[in-house]
């Protein structure tokens, strides 16, 4: 065992007097950086002692620093090294590597240094890098070993061996070095600028071997400054060096750094797309189903610590596909468990929602429902295909991570087919969604500082903008407060922007400073004020998508309510369409809002004018429709039996009968504040 | 003008220079600085922006080229550094905007081969170049690369990246030196979106030409040209994630069935015409590089643009 | 800045009566807002409303009517700069221009070209406009007699007369004063004695000059003798000029910065040189009345598409007539694609498959013009349309099999289509580039 302290202590004190000793004055061709790692920390083009010693001082006495001039001034003295090894690599083949690096096609950076034990140990580890992408570099023993097990390296490969000596390490910094000046507008002496780029873009991790020398120590340890994890083969003794194993290391490494291999194929006998989501498969084409009222059956997604969840497993607990009888319905339990550093618990429904497309998007597989409703079936030709349950998860875990790249970094699925563990399982998902419903049901617009905003219509209302709250959806009625925010936390350059409300102006009306800030801005100037919850004053800009438009009444004092699948006329004169056309576009128009249907339900609902009490009239097939959850919201109101003196159709379908009926049913809105 | 108009802008649009000269490390005998505008197109009285510039359009495997510009052209359609050599010379074209249409062939995979397609051109012509690679996001990667290292010094133009495939043509950008052709589906939040997209990889404001895409004139030509108009509005009213120059290209309206079928004698007439008048009222919603693909759409192309403003202004002779 | 409904409501007589021919004083209310109900269709309007009202519900740019009959044309009354704001009302008279020394056939062949000439495009007919006649004869005889040219063909085309010379306008006045000719053009010199013109023929004047303070002045001039019916000759040096000066009359009239110059533009395309440029840079720009020499077959084509694609409402995308449509010459074994009405999805699949030379059909559904992407999340594009529609269109008589494309974007419906119309469906890609490649691929197996 090194204690890596204490060696890195001798190696430092070590450089220090050799740099002092440099004799002739070096320099490398084909580079316009100089020696790039001195260049790039304090931009002073080192080609002597003198320069060296300045620059050595300059940084502290940076062990990488030493560490380069003197490699600059070795390979001076006598000349590169034979081929395989590269040396010092010019500028040309940096601007390819980091091409790659930015392109994609290569996911990050690799350095092996030191003596491996054995020669396929050295060799695995290549082989996985080169699978999973990484660009690897070697300097010491290890190429030796490599060769020695077969393994071809060169710039091909993706294996590059820099040198005999882990010394020549330091080739791997100055190629960081100069990506950054070449790529990230880093300018030569811009430190700061140099150190944030290469802890944040830089995807370098070390992998290092037993056998450094103290210099070596130094030279390795002296990384760490630029963010580049130093994993640790054994052999060394150190709190800030990351043991690993063989197996593992590479994994680890590239976790450490954020380093996502993406999900492009799903190994699986069965066809995956889109295209396939809205086949059903009929009873007489089915192999075997689950749930949908004929068996007990349930999904569940939760968010875990990634240390819990090995990536891509799928476990099934219980009786295969192939011991299931054709035709009929069996137990069902999905749970799929998920990872991720920007991964929330508040996403976990929202992801949820996505195994109906996940599963129906498989050519033989096909979902409805939700939660314990679901209903699943796998028709017989995807069996006869060899499709198995197990394939069902690998679907779910691979598209999970296909689609979600940015969010999740670790998908586990389990799928139970054992009815008492289904049983039992289900038992912990009810009260899994029940602690859900209790979280977003009670979540009021007082609750949160931001809001979102949508703006995906202004491809054709140039000036709306919709903020979307807990309260009150999206007038389309589509998007919801938590996908708004989903949506933004995916996507942070997308159509769902986040919205601090600011200052209260109006708590009536629903009127905040930052959101009048926020739609200033999104509506190019055009909109100054917008309250959220009134219809008479500034109401919300109207796109054209609403499920609905709520509009005053000034013969009544009151407000109605016309959905957009009611295609007669309201007491208004004007029908849904006409109102349509009027009203979007992107335009403000006081008296009218577009709202979404589940809007009505919200305690927000026309606060502005007073509260649901302003309601006069809505198309009867609405009305039934919102029934059963309206009249629990009126009941806790103390308004019992409001719904029957709401006029509709069948009763008012004129401003004169309207008056009449509301007259007669002693409707509240007529003696309310005038809203005009 | 005795009333001032006043839009209350905020934001001029961003500059973009297109190839270099010898001044500037390249071998280009011209370059242009693109951009600059304060307000609307053309309304400037002394301008602060220069007229827009009309790009050629040559490819290296003219199958799919339309017909008409193939019996116009003749031949030199077969040799890609012939054509670029006589869109400088003999159309008078400002740039020469190279489609690498082999790439569409399947399973393509002589990358080399375009590496010196690319050098030919530049050579056939000193005249700043637009490369658009490949349409095959198989071969992205190579391609671009290949691009991006044949024209480096030359600051190209590199078409065309989406919000699907933009990483390859970035990394050529930011590795040698070139300017980017960003390009969303007539939607002024997606263009907005690839820009942002463009800047978190790194590739800075003065390297992006957006393209809104435009639509064939009759067949969503609206649409694009409003697009258009928000862009460039958004951008004054100080919204820098589009305050770019646009680049528009007519070559949708020659696939279109009134050209297509103009019948005989009439083909080239109405070809041009509605290239004219495509690139005309893309010109006034504020696109500032108009690519043709009939040779005899320049010269009224000019003429017309000539009357609306003063002729570029070079951003360097050598 | 326009008022809004509510705040005219407010000025309103509230009675309801109907008499406007509304059912309520708010859907009157908001017709005014919109610039789609003229005041004085209100009988009980109180003087102070009258006169609040008047001044902001009044159109920004007048509507003024050209030509009388089927054939007249209006421009004018726009309210916005950019179309995508609300959209564009009226789009341009596209005006031939013939002059006094042309032969009589001439003249004869070109007004009834006006006449004849249509393009369809969309389910719309295009045409030019109107016969503008220009006296460079100087004579007020001859002038007369081509005018008289043009009327013998009874093509009835609205006129424009151009000449300086107002007794050269007079003579030819006699021969379509009654048809609401556009009179060119009053300008500081003979101002007073073409107001006297259009006041006794009631004829619409354009006044010329290449100042706005100048035009002001002769605005000012016109309306106080009684001539409202105004269109205004910018006089442009060159196209930027033009662009220039047009741009700042729309924004001064609809900011009613300049109310002086709510007025239609006129252009004259023929006196630019370069009269292609000049009428698509009018189309865009401005222009109201264009005047022009008769455009040959590629730009006059050019010339009416962009005119129909620049005043197409931005809010109301053109629909298609919903129905079966033929690629090619298919037969009852040629494939069946599904896609919904908005006229650029249709054009674009139109375009590939026209291009992928597999004759098909193509089976329209009406989605109200909705993407097929919105069309589906509208609930707008479901089975029961597309089951209706194979009926209504009998779609079952021009094919043998029953197999159904549908677009990509629409494959959460697949299903449901299957189980309402019985045909097997094939779910198409969601980019229509790929449906050659899809066709080829798929339909052959």
């Amino acid at each position: 065992m090194t204690d890596v302290e204490s060696a890195k202590k001798h190696g430092e004190e070590s450089l220090k007097t050799r740099i002092a000793s440099i004799q002739k004055p070096f320099s490398y061709e084909e580079t316009a950086y100089h020696l790039p790692i001195s260049y790039a920390l304090t931009g002073v083009a080192v080609h002597d002692r003198a320069a060296a010693e300045d620059v050595f001082k300059k940084t502290a006495g940076n062990p990488i620093v030493a560490s380069e001039c003197l490699l600059a001034e070795q390979t001076a003295v006598k000349g590169k090294e034979p081929a395989p090894y590269t040396g010092f690599i010019s500028d040309t083949v940096i601007r390819k590597l980091g091409y790659s690096l930015v392109d994609g096609s290569i996911l990050g950076l690799a350095l092996i240094v030191g003596t491996p034990k054995g020669e396929g140990s050295a060799a695995a580890i290549c082989r996985e890098l080169q699978e999973k992408y990484m660009l690897t570099f070697l300097a010491g023993t290890v190429v030796p070993s490599l060769s020695a097990a077969g393994v071809k390296v060169g710039l091909d490969y993706r294996l590059i061996p820099l040198g005999s000596s882990p010394f020549y390490g330091i080739h791997f910094v100055d190629i960081v070095a100069r990506v950054a000046m070449m790529f990230g507008g880093v300018t030569p002496g811009d430190m700061h600028r140099l150190l944030t780029y290469a802890a944040e873009r830089a995807k370098a991790i070390v992998i290092v071997f037993p056998g450094l020398t103290d210099e070596e120590i130094a030279l390795v340890d002296g990384m760490r400054v630029l963010g580049f994890p130093i994993l640790s083969l054994g052999g060394y003794e150190n709190a800030t060096w990351v043991p690993a194993t063989p197996g593992d290391v590479v994994r680890q490494g590239m976790e450490l750094r954020g380093i996502r291999v993406n999900v492009t194929a799903i190994p699986i006998p069965m066809s995956c797309s889109p295209a396939f989501e809205g086949k059903s498969i009929r009873k007489e084409e089915m192999y075997v189903e689950f749930g949908g009222g004929r068996s007990t059956a349930f999904e569940l997604l939760r968010m875990r610590e990634p240390s819990g969840i090995e990536d891509g497993k799928v476990t099934v607990i219980g009786t295969e596909i192939d011991s299931m009888k054709e035709g009929s319905a069996n137990p069902l339990g999905i749970i799929i468990e998920v990872a991720g550093k920007t991964m929330k618990k508040d996403y976990e429904p929202v992801l949820e929602r996505r195994i109906h497309n996940f599963v129906n998007y498989g050519e033989g597989s096909w979902h409805v429902a939700q939660r314990d409703l679901i209903w699943v079936r796998i028709s017989k030709e995807a069996v006869a295909k060899g499709v198995k349950i197990e394939h069902i998860g690998k679907l779910l875990a691979s598209k999970f991570r296909m689609d979600f790249p940015q969010l999740l970094d670790a998908v586990s699925v389990t799928l139970i087919t054992d009815p008492a563990k289904v049983a039992e399982a289900k038992k912990e998902a009810e009260r899994v969604y029940d602690e859900r419903d209790a979280r977003i049901k009670g979540m009021r617009d007082s609750d949160v500082n931001t809001y979102y905003s949508c703006t995906l219509c202004q491809t054709f209302a140039p000036n709306h903008v919709c903020v979307i709250t807990p309260e009150r959806l999206a007038l389309c009625g589509a998007i919801s407060w938590l996908d708004g925010k989903i949506a933004y936390e995916m996507s942070p350059s997308g159509a769902n922007q986040p919205i601090e409300k600011g200052a209260v102006i109006n708590e009536l009306t629903g009127e905040f400073e930052g959101v009048n800030r926020f739609v200033k801005k999104a509506s190019h100037g055009e909109i100054e004020r917008c309250s959220l919850y009134s219809v008479m004053e500034y109401p919300m800009t109207c796109c054209g998508c609403f499920e609905a438009i709520a509009l005053m009444l000034p013969e009544v004092n009151g407000i109605m309510v016309v959905n957009r699948e009611y295609k007669g006329m309201t007491p208004s004169g004007m029908t849904f369409s006409t109102l349509a056309g009027t009203i979007g576009g992107g335009a403000q128009t006081p008296g009218f809002a577009g709202i979404s249907k589940n809007y009505i339900l919200s305690d927000r609902f026309l606060q502005g004018e007073g509260g649901i009490e302003r309601l006069v009239w809505m198309p009867a097939a609405l009305k039934e429709e919102l029934k059963e959850r309206l009249e629990k919201k009126l009941e806790e109101r103390g308004l019992t039996g409001f719904l029957d003196k709401v006029a509709d159709e069948t009763t008012a379908e004129t401003i004169e009968a309207l008056i009449e009926f509301l007259e007669r049913g002693g409707h509240p809105a007529l003696t309310m504040k005038p809203l005009v | 003008m005795p009333f001032e108009m006043n839009f209350g802008w905020t934001t001029p649009i961003g500059e973009v220079v297109l190839g270099a000269t010898k001044a500037d490390g390249g071998t280009r005998r011209i370059s242009y600085r693109i951009g600059g505008g304060t307000t609307l197109p053309f309304l400037e009285s002394s301008p602060s922006s220069p007229a827009p510039l009309i790009a050629f359009e040559i490819c290296d495997n003219p199958d799919f080229w339309s017909p008409i510009v193939k019996d116009y052209c003749g031949d030199v359609v077969n040799n890609a550094n012939e054509w670029a050599k006589k869109a400088d010379a003999d159309y008078g074209a400002d740039l020469v905007r190279l489609h690498l249409t082999s790439t569409k062939q399947r399973n393509f995979s002589d990358i080399a081969s375009l590496g010196s397609v690319v050098e030919g051109v530049l050579s056939a012509t000193s005249l700043p170049v637009i490369i658009e690679g490949s349409n095959e996001p198989k071969i992205d990667s190579e391609v671009y690369q290949k691009c991006g290292e044949a024209g480096q010094g030359e600051r190209l133009l590199l078409g065309t990246a989406e919000a699907g495939k933009y990483r390859s043509i970035a990394a050529a950008a930011l590795a040698y030196n070139h300017s980017i052709i960003a390009q969303s589906p007539i939607d002024i939040n997606l263009a907005k979106q690839l820009n942002i997209l463009l800047k978190e990889i790194g590739v800075q404001r003065d390297h992006i030409v957006i393209d809104p895409y435009t639509g064939a004139l009759g067949y969503g030509f609206e649409y694009s040209y409003s697009a258009m108009e928000r862009i460039r509005f958004s951008a004054l009213k100080g919204d820098t994630d589009l305050a770019m120059p646009m680049i528009c290209s007519s070559a949708d309206t020659l696939t279109i069935k009134e050209v297509r079928e103009a019948g005989d004698g009439l083909q080239d007439e109405t070809a041009i015409q509605w290239e004219l008048f495509t690139c005309l009222a893309a010109a006034t919603a504020g696109a500032e590089i108009l690519c043709v693909r009939h040779p005899g759409t320049i010269v009224p192309l000019r003429k017309a643009l000539a009357g609306m403003k003063q002729p570029a202004q070079s951003a360097g002779v050598p | 800045m326009a008022l809004k409904a509510l705040d005219i409501y407010k000025l309103l007589p509230k009675k309801n009566c109907k008499e406007c021919g509304d059912p309520t004083c708010l859907t009157f209310a908001m017709k005014l807002a919109g610039g789609k109900a003229d005041l004085d269709l209100c009988p009980y309007l109180s003087d102070e409303a009258k006169s609040v009202l008047g001044a902001t519900t009044r159109p920004p740019i007048r509507l003024v009517k050209i030509g009388v009959g089927t054939k007249n044309f209006k421009v004018g009354e726009e309210t916005v700069l950019y179309r995508h704001e609300k959209t564009f009302y009226h789009p341009p008279g596209l005006v031939f221009r013939v002059t006094d020394t042309m032969p009589a056939e001439e003249i004869v062949a070109i007004t009834r070209r006006v006449r004849d000439e249509v393009l369809t495009r969309v389910g719309a007919d295009l045409r030019f406009n109107g016969i503008a006649i220009e006296n460079v004869s100087g004579s007020a005889e001859t002038f007369a007699r081509a005018v008289e040219t043009v009327e013998k063909v009874e093509a009835h085309l609205p006129p424009v007369l151009i000449s300086k010379d107002t007794a050269a306008l007079k003579a030819a006045l006699v021969h379509c004063g009654t048809y609401r000719p556009l009179l060119h053009a009053a300008t500081q010199d003979n101002v007073q004695e073409m107001c006297a013109l259009a006041r006794q023929h009631g004829c619409p004047l354009v006044v010329r000059s290449g100042s706005l303070d100048d035009l002001v002045n002769l605005v000012k001039t016109c309306t106080a003798d009684g001539v409202t019916d105004l269109v205004l000759d910018l006089a442009p040096e060159n196209f930027g000029e033009f662009i220039r000066r047009s741009t700042a009359v729309r924004q001064l009239a609809i900011t009613r910065a300049v109310p002086d110059l709510g007025y239609p533009v006129y252009l004259n395309a023929a006196e630019t040189g370069q009269e292609d440029a000049a009428v698509a840079l009018g189309i865009v720009k401005y222009g109201s009345v264009i005047v022009t020499d008769p455009l040959p077959s590629g730009s006059a084509k050019a010339a009416l598409t962009l005119r129909q694609n620049i005043y197409t409402d931005p809010q109301k995308p053109i629909q298609m007539n919903p129905g079966i449509y033929r690629v090619g010459s298919p037969d009852k074994d040629s494939p069946v694609l599904m896609t919904v009405n908005f006229s650029l999805t249709f054009f674009t699949l139109q375009g590939y498959l026209e291009s992928a030379r597999v004759p098909c059909f193509m089976l329209i559904v009406d989605t109200e013009g909705l993407s097929v992407l919105t069309a589906v999340a509208a609930g707008k594009l479901s089975e029961m349309l597309v089951r209706d529609s194979i009926k209504t269109f009998g779609l079952e008589n021009e094919v043998s099999h029953r197999k159904l494309i549908i677009p990509g974007y629409a494959s959460p419906l697949s299903g449901r289509i299957e189980d309402a119309t019985g045909w097997k469906v094939l779910v198409g890609p969601r980019d229509a580039a790929e449906i050659g490649e899809y066709l080829h691929q798929e339909w052959k197996k």
